[in-house]
């Protein structure tokens, strides 16, 4: 064997090792919302492979870009849980400033936001290096979710007592501006080609469908109503929580928008960008509250409160895949990188 | 084909056999309308009660609020009870502190 071969064959080596130091795990992450654990689902398998337990009454969840941990919200004693990412176990709990609902993360992972549904309202800031809370942002109204947008420049908070969406400059940490008179529910964002944030799809306070804000006019463009196409006698009565449609989300490759019907117990597919309505649907079984999206764009992960389960769905395809047992009543799901958890 | 004989099962099979019987007809005799107990049958009767079942399950599940059940103190409950307040809830301010007070007292932290 001659020397370039040799040499040729010790950069593989290396750049192989190099490459796979860890191996990063997708797990679809679903909250219990009437329970005190979570759970981690592999989508290649759809099976549950984790559980973290100990965040009683959960809302909100996060996981750390790099893997390295997890967060949640625990309405019961009104704390930041941190999760370390390979145990899986409780490391510290955060006191916030009210009770909790819906968190997100910055892109950096420095710092999680998490909406305070108690009045007044805020959004607090915890800084993820000191496991502190180092900030809470005055709202108009208890904060239900919080997002931060795809290029990571703004935090966007929906409160439904305050009838606002707040738009937060991330590196400010303040106001910028503010949008609505109605109940603001679930969000999804469509970027523009560069990744800024081209527009926002809002799901409101009684209105079955959603709104489309255009980000850079700042103003609500047009209004969309979901199909009534559920024969009466078959839809769903409620209650749902004075919101109709609640769990919407951009497929990662930005080629379609699903949006979930509790009455209608349904999910339904807009292409992008036309916003047209795609023939059919897929049946959930239950009251959707939650969606989530494998980075592949390839499967749809919707939490379905009443039935304890988690619909798995082909999104090519749009056909249900099957149905997960999980906890009690799950509500908000992510979608997390793990490394080298279980 | 064996042919069983019951006095061969002694006693004991006659006494399950006479429960199962006896279980069969109390199932039976229940009106087919009845529901199952639910966390509303759980709670006591009051005003708080009635405040609390007409105010909060014309949007949710009374479910949503008993899953609290031993977390929060009195003045948690009225944080509570005001927030859904601001969600449209339909309690007036005379009602806040008699539902605080029955949320406290029947589902407060001990």
């Amino acid at each position: 064997m001659n020397a370039a071969i040799c040499r040729r064959l010790l950069l593989t080596a290396l750049l192989s090792a190099l490459a796979i130091p860890v191996a990063a795990q997708v797990r679809i992450i679903q909250t219990n919302s009437q329970g005190d654990n979570i759970h981690l689902i592999d989508p290649a398998t759809n099976q549950i492979v984790g559980e973290v337990k100990g965040v009683p009454i959960n809302h909100g969840a996060a996981g750390a870009p790099d893997g390295s941990r997890l967060y949640f919200t625990s309405e019961a004693e009104q704390t930041l849980h941190v999760v370390d990412g390979k145990t899986l176990q409780v490391t510290k709990k955060i006191p916030l400033s009210g009770r909790p609902n819906n968190i997100s993360i910055s892109h950096d992972g420095r710092r999680v936001y998490v909406g305070i549904v108690s009045a007044p309202g805020a959004v607090d800031v915890i800084d993820t290096t000191t496991l502190e809370k180092v900030k809470s942002i005055p709202t108009k109204g208890g904060i239900h979710n919080t997002y931060v947008t795809p290029d990571g420049k703004y935090v966007v908070a929906g409160s439904i007592a305050g009838k606002v969406m707040t738009v937060i400059d991330q590196k400010t940490e303040e106001p910028v501006w503010t949008l609505f008179q109605e109940g603001v529910r679930p969000m999804a964002f469509e970027t523009n080609a560069d990744g800024s944030t081209k527009r926002i799809f809002v799901q409101l306070s009684d209105f079955h469908g959603f709104a489309v804000v255009d980000f850079a006019q700042r103003k609500e463009v047009a209004r969309i109503e979901l199909p009534n196409d559920v024969p009466p006698e078959k839809v769903d009565k409620g209650p749902f929580n004075a919101s109709p449609s609640h769990g919407i989300g951009v497929a990662p490759d930005g080629k379609t928008l699903w949006v979930t019907s509790r009455p209608n117990a349904r999910v339904y597919t807009y292409s992008l960008p036309d916003l047209k309505l795609m023939p059919g649907y897929v049946d959930l079984g239950g009251r959707p509250d939650w969606v989530t999206f494998t980075p592949d764009s390839k499967r749809l992960y919707i939490a379905t409160e009443n039935t304890d389960t988690v619909v798995s769905i082909d999104v090519a395809a749009r056909k249900e895949i099957t149905r997960i047992k999980v906890g009690k009543s799950p509500k908000r799901n992510i979608t997390w990188v793990a490394r080298g958890t279980s | 084909m064996a042919r069983v004989r019951f006095s061969a099962l002694g006693s004991g099979f006659w006494s399950l056999g006479v429960g199962a019987a006896a279980l069969t007809i109390a199932i039976l005799s229940v009106p087919s309308g009845t529901r199952a107990a639910g966390p509303e049958d759980e709670l006591p009767d009051g005003e708080g009660k009635k405040i609390l079942v007409s105010s909060c399950t014309a949007c949710h599940d009374l479910t949503e609020v008993t899953k609290f059940r031993g977390y929060y103190d009195r003045k948690q409950w009225r944080d509570i009870v005001v927030t859904m307040m601001d969600y449209g809830a339909p309690v007036d301010e005379k009602q806040v502190d008699i539902l605080a007070d029955y949320l406290a007292t029947h589902l407060g932290k001990q």
